[in-house]
């Protein structure tokens, strides 16, 4: 029953959205595009930092590396056939690309722990968006061009916002049933505690990678759909501490390693930046900064912490009543 | 070699010129109920951290079942059939008592079984059944000294080894434990108890192995380990008897 009705809204939901754009013209239509996109990152990057606990705080190098990855793969193979699914193979080869650099650094990167891990992929971010920007051969300083698909009269803002959609809802899927999985049980006990969880038999080591390799695919796919929404980009349009800081705030915000908190957390982010505060550009961030301050102080679990927490005082509460009774 | 279960032969461990074990040997026997004790700093948590991998040896060699497990990390000793209760209770503190059993019996000894019965099962030896909803952070010393041991029994050991899972329990709580342990140990589950409440090894343990500074200093029956003069001398104190009255 209760699965049934939890069916029928998300498809309630995805049915809104296909309509949507027809209604509220290319500026909201461009506010949600950001917000698909803001959404799957941070649920992309919460399958590794909210499940397994390790806060990376370089993921936008993922992001920049999906980005030229794509370009430069057009560059050297040239489009795969045409129309909107012109994007596809790159798209895909971006997020492979990634999924293997992830797959090479995480055996050293991942034997370490807390804010040394999260430090030093601030490093492997850094230091891979030198290179990008500095080796004549990625083109990073002057920027590169990935022409946006023939979409044969459909708005680009439109096809973008159905892209990062589909992706939003493709990283949900997917974060879902790893949480329901064994492997998101395991990545569970490592967040909870790593030697206690290799003592109950789990392979920590393998279960770690893997989260870092999926979670690196799926933000190297969104890094290369998002070059191709700029069409043209350098090296600090796609490798950006911003990017890899909001994934972090927004995940906190709506409830870190819960499976919905990184989309609450985004659209509660995105409609106070982009909505109530863009009539006041100069102060925004000294605004938005307090407003992360006092949220992390008055819910340290997020809303969905929260929520939680809310819910079980009522139901001690009843409870509590309810003896008062007898 | 029927009936041993784990043996061990100059095991050592030394820290940066420390010695901590030196050249102990042991054999457990199948199916019983050991007991490992000895002062504080003797040494017995780090024999159980070598026991499971957490520290590779020095010197010496493990076996377990017959086969030299020396060289296997620490979750390939579980799947093997060795499993640990911490000492210091090591909850997942975010999730539920049953979720913190489930995970052991998700992982824990590959063979296929049905998950969902071994962790109602293991609820119900360690006498959780109640509690199984509960977050594991807001349990009391005894219910956490039990989640220490479901978990580590869902994980269907072979050999189970109990790290003090008496510290810190009153007398009720206490009996709960040992017969709880008997429960394991008739499961088929050999146990290897370290414990500080002589009256719980004594009346629990099968035989029971003395370290002292890192040396084994004496083997056996619970009554000739409490009678021989060096475990006196170097643990009891004072003859058992005395003490008693």
């Amino acid at each position: 029953m209760k699965q049934g009705a939890a069916l029928a809204a998300a498809a309630a939901v995805v049915i809104a959205a296909l309509v949507l754009p027809m209604w509220i013209g290319p500026f909201y239509t461009r506010v949600l595009q950001l917000f698909f996109f803001s959404a799957a990152l941070a649920v992309a990057w919460n399958i590794l930092g909210g499940f397994s606990g390790y806060w990376s705080f370089g993921h936008t190098v993922f992001i920049g590396m999906g980005a030229f990855a794509a370009a430069h793969f057009v560059q050297q193979a040239g489009p795969f056939g045409s129309g909107p699914w012109a994007i596809l193979v790159p798209v895909l080869f971006a997020g492979v690309l990634c999924g293997v650099f992830a797959a090479i650094i995480a055996y050293p990167i991942l034997r370490l722990r807390g804010i040394y891990f999260a430090i030093a992929m601030l490093g492997v971010s850094q230091v891979v968006g030198e290179l990008v920007n500095n080796v004549s051969w990625f083109q990073g300083g002057v920027g590169v061009f990935l022409p946006p698909p023939a979409l044969d009269g459909m708005a680009p803002e439109d096809f973008f916002y159905y892209v990062f959609g589909g992706l939003l809802l493709l990283c949900v899927i997917i974060a879902m049933m790893v949480r329901k999985s064994r492997f998101g049980h395991a990545l569970l006990s490592i967040r909870e505690d790593e030697e206690t969880a290799m003592m109950l038999g789990v392979a920590t080591e393998r279960y770690k990678i893997a989260a870092f390799v999926l979670s690196a695919m799926l933000v190297g796919v969104l890094g290369a759909v998002y070059a191709y929404s700029v069409g043209y980009f350098t090296t600090y349009t796609v490798f950006r501490l911003d990017f890899s800081l909001n994934m972090i705030v927004f995940c906190l915000i709506g409830g870190i390693g819960t499976l919905f908190g990184p989309i609450i957390g985004t659209a509660i982010m995105l409609f106070i930046t982009q909505v109530l505060l863009s009539r006041f550009l100069d102060i925004h961030l000294l605004i938005t900064g307090a407003m992360v301050v006092v949220i992390i102080l008055l819910m340290p679990g997020g809303v969905i912490g929260a929520l939680r927490a809310w819910r079980q005082s009522r139901a001690t509460g009843k409870d509590r009543e309810a003896e008062a009774r007898t | 070699m029927s009936g041993i279960i784990l043996s061990g032969r100059g095991v050592t461990k030394s820290f940066a010129g420390l010695t901590a074990i030196q050249n102990v040997d042991f054999e457990i026997p199948e199916n019983a109920i050991f007991g490992l004790i000895g002062p504080n700093g003797a040494g017995k948590s780090t024999l159980f951290n070598l026991i499971t991998g957490y520290y590779p040896l020095t010197a010496g060699e493990i076996r377990f079942k017959g086969e030299d497990i020396s060289g296997l990390p620490t979750y390939k000793r579980n799947q093997a059939g060795i499993a640990r209760a911490f000492q210091i209770s090591k909850p997942f503190p975010a999730l539920t008592v049953r979720e913190n059993v489930a995970i052991g019996a998700m992982f824990g000894r590959p063979e296929t079984h049905d998950a969902e019965a071994t962790v109602e099962d293991a609820l119900a030896i360690a006498g959780l059944g109640e509690l199984a909803d509960r977050t594991a952070e807001g349990l009391t010393m005894g219910a956490l000294r039990k989640l220490e041991v479901a978990r580590a029994f869902a994980t269907r050991p072979s050999l189970l080894l109990a790290d003090e899972p008496c510290a810190g329990l009153n007398p009720t709580e206490t009996a709960e434990m040992v017969n709880c342990l008997r429960k394991v140990r008739d499961r088929g589950t050999t146990v290897w108890l370290v414990e500080h409440d002589m009256k719980a090894v004594t009346s629990i343990c099968d035989r029971i192995l003395v370290i002292d500074a890192g040396n084994k200093i004496a083997e056996g029956t619970p009554q000739e380990v409490v009678s021989d003069p060096k475990v006196v001398a170097a643990y009891l104190g004072e003859p058992l008897e005395n003490t008693d009255n």
